[in-house]
This record gives C-alpha cells, structure tokens and sequence, in this order.
C-alpha cells in the first residue's frame, strides 16, 4: 500500500512536471509571438512616420514650386515670398500662438500672392499710377488666389492667409473689410511681415529703408493696419534675427 | 457562398490574436475551432475562402485535418495556410502532400498575414 502510494506519488510529481512544461512552452511560443506583434508595429510605425515626413517634403516641394511661379513673374520682389514667410513664422514664435505649430501656416505665407498669376502683365508690370479699374482688379488678387488654392485640403487654414493677407485691424482692409479678431491670426501676422519687407527692400521708385525706420513705420500703424499683440510680438525680436531672416532668403 | 476565414488552433490565444489582426481589415466573416474535428465540421458548414490551420493540435492534427478537407467538395477549393510551430522541411513537404498551399512559420508576422489576405481578396 506504502509502495503502491509512492508509485502514484512519483507518477503524480511527472505528470505535474510535463504539465508545468507544457505551460512554460505555451508561454514562451506566446511570449515570442507578442514579441513578432511588437517588432512589426514598431516597423509599421517607422515606415508611417518615414512615409509621412517624405509627403510633408513633397508638399512643401510643390507649395515652393507655386510661390516660384508666382515670383518669376515679378522681377522687382525676387525673394519676398521666402523672406516674408520667414519673419511671419518668427513673429509667429515670438507671439507664442499655436500658428508656429502648423507647418502647413508656412504654406499659406509662401502662397499669399498666388493670385496675382491671374492679374494681366500689362497692370502688373505698369510703371506708373493705376488707375481706378486697373486698382479694383488688383484689388482681386486675394480672392483670385483663394479660388485658385480652394481645393487644396493640406493647406487646411493657411488658406485663409492667401485670402485675408490685405485685411487691416481698423477694417479698412480688402477682399472682406474684415476687421480686429475676425481676420484670421496667420494673416494678421503675416500683414506686419508683409510691409516689414516691403520697406526694407528697394523698389523701383523707392529706396530700401533702414530697419529701424521700417520699425517705426509698422509700430505707428499698431492699432490700425496691424493687431497691436502682434506689433508687441514683433517689437520683441532683436534686429540681428530679422537681418539674418532676411539674408538667408536673399 | 460565403467568403470567410477560418482560425484553427489549439490556443485561444493564437485564435484572438489572429481574429484581433483580421478584424476590420479583412472583408470576411471570421470563424475559429479549436481543433480539427471541430475545424472539418465547421468548415463544412461555413466554406471559408481561407483557412489558418496548425498544425501541432489534440484529436486531429493540422496535416491530417487538411488532407480530410481537400477530399470535401465544400473545402476542396480553399486557400489552407499551414501554421508551423519552427521551420521543419519533413512538415511542410507532409503539409504539402496533404494539400496545404502556403506557410507561416510562428511566431507569425501580423503584416505577412494581413497580406496574405489582402492578397486574396484581390484575386476574389
């Protein structure tokens, strides 16, 4: 009986211990295909983000393809549209507003003008006054260019800085007479980038003026043409980022 | 006739984590067993357009339940993915005998049976 028992015992203890096998075996197969789960998420995720930063360039590729465009036709600004971009996106920091987190906002800053494609040489390229009709077409340019980049949907808000670029705070502005808030916030930075390279880059029936007169002009119309947040924005940033801004786009 | 999809395996777990992966990306309705007495009744009933059938399982193992499935007109024309615990060529060349068509070594890559599938509902 003794004997028989311990029989049982030791049969028991290799049942157990091919049972305990068995569990540990499962575990390990179970354990090595989590694993394989892991690796190809991980490898999933890489290639998402390889694929997402590679459409990011070819966006930017074609939004300065557009804004090329746009500049070969007007000799006299060469590089405005980079410049501007560049100080809107550094006002843009400075102001510490969600915009410098968008990079499709760059988009919008670079496109501004994009309507003038649709404005005849013979008013563009006008040496002297224009007159009332010819004004009130290029008065168009905004609108012309919002229609043009309508169907963009990876422009998502930068959009609104094509059609709202010429807006004034005081609601003087064009296409909409949009007045204070109701202009979008990229267009509202991007008017005061706007006329700080307008200034300071020679045109031909102006020389260029000096950035500190340029700061002058554009802290007198806070309030009025410019979003008086946005001219505190830009009086923060030292002389040397917007030289550099401007050079590195020259 | 419908178009599904059915998991053979002894481990639920296997089971949940190859429903989990086919769930909304595959255009067929999912079906298990545990092993392959109940996966040649099921599949009978079902006719899935793919079978995920291991190999290593209690009562009926994968290679015999394949061979039983190709001589059933209601599953003979199936794709039969075999699920291998290592590489073992003696396997794959029974699996193939029996009638199996393609392999997938476990631990298994979630991606390489997505596109298998995939696959297969390209060529439906």
């Amino acid at each position: 009986m003794a004997i028989r028992s311990e029989l049982e015992l030791i049969q028991e203890i290799e049942h157990l211990r091919a049972e305990l096998l068995r569990h540990e075996r499962e575990a390990s197969e179970t354990e090595l295909q989590l694993e394989r789960y892991a690796a190809d998420l991980r490898e999933t995720f890489k290639q998402e983000r390889a694929r997402s930063q590679e459409l990011t360039r070819s966006y930017m590729a074609t939004v300065r393809a557009l804004s090329n465009a746009v500049e070969a036709r007007d000799a006299y600004t060469g590089k405005h549209a980079e410049r501007v971009a560049a100080y809107a996106m550094e006002i843009a920091r400075a102001l510490g507003v969600p915009i410098s987190d968008a990079p499709e906002i760059e988009f919008g800053f670079l496109l501004h003008d994009i309507g003038k494609l649709a404005i005849p040489d013979a008013i563009l390229y006008k040496p002297g006054a224009l007159t009332d009709c010819e004004r009130a077409l290029m008065a168009q340019h905004p609108l012309l260019g919002a229609e043009i980049v309508r169907e963009i949907a990876f422009l998502g808000e930068a959009a609104q800085v094509v059609r709202s670029h010429h807006e004034r705070w005081d609601g003087s502005g064009y296409p909409d007479g949009l007045a204070g808030e109701q202009i979008p916030l990229a267009a509202r930075v991007f008017s005061v980038a706007d006329v700080l390279d307008a200034l300071t880059t020679e045109r031909p029936y102006r020389p260029a003026s000096p950035l500190s007169i340029a700061r002058e002009m554009i802290v007198a119309e806070s309030g009025q043409q410019f979003d008086p947040r946005v001219v505190e924005a830009f009086k923060s940033i030292d002389d040397e980022t917007l030289e550099r801004l401007g050079a590195a786009a020259r | 006739m419908t178009r599904g999809v059915l998991i053979v395996d002894d481990e639920p777990f296997i089971r949940k984590l190859v429903a989990t992966t086919l769930e909304d990306v595959a255009e067929f309705d999912l079906h298990e067993a545990a092993d392959g007495i109940e996966a040649l009744e099921v599949a009978h009933r079902v006719r899935p357009a793919l079978i995920l059938l291991d190999v290593d399982m209690p009562r009926l193992d994968g290679i015999e339940t394949c061979r039983r499935m190709r001589e059933d007109p209601a599953t003979s024309g199936a794709t039969i993915v075999m699920l291998t615990a290592v590489h073992d060529d003696r396997v794959e060349r029974l699996a193939e005998d029996a009638g199996a068509d393609l392999f997938l070594t476990k631990p298994f890559s979630p991606l390489a049976l997505l596109r298998l599938v995939d696959g297969l509902a390209v060529q439906e």
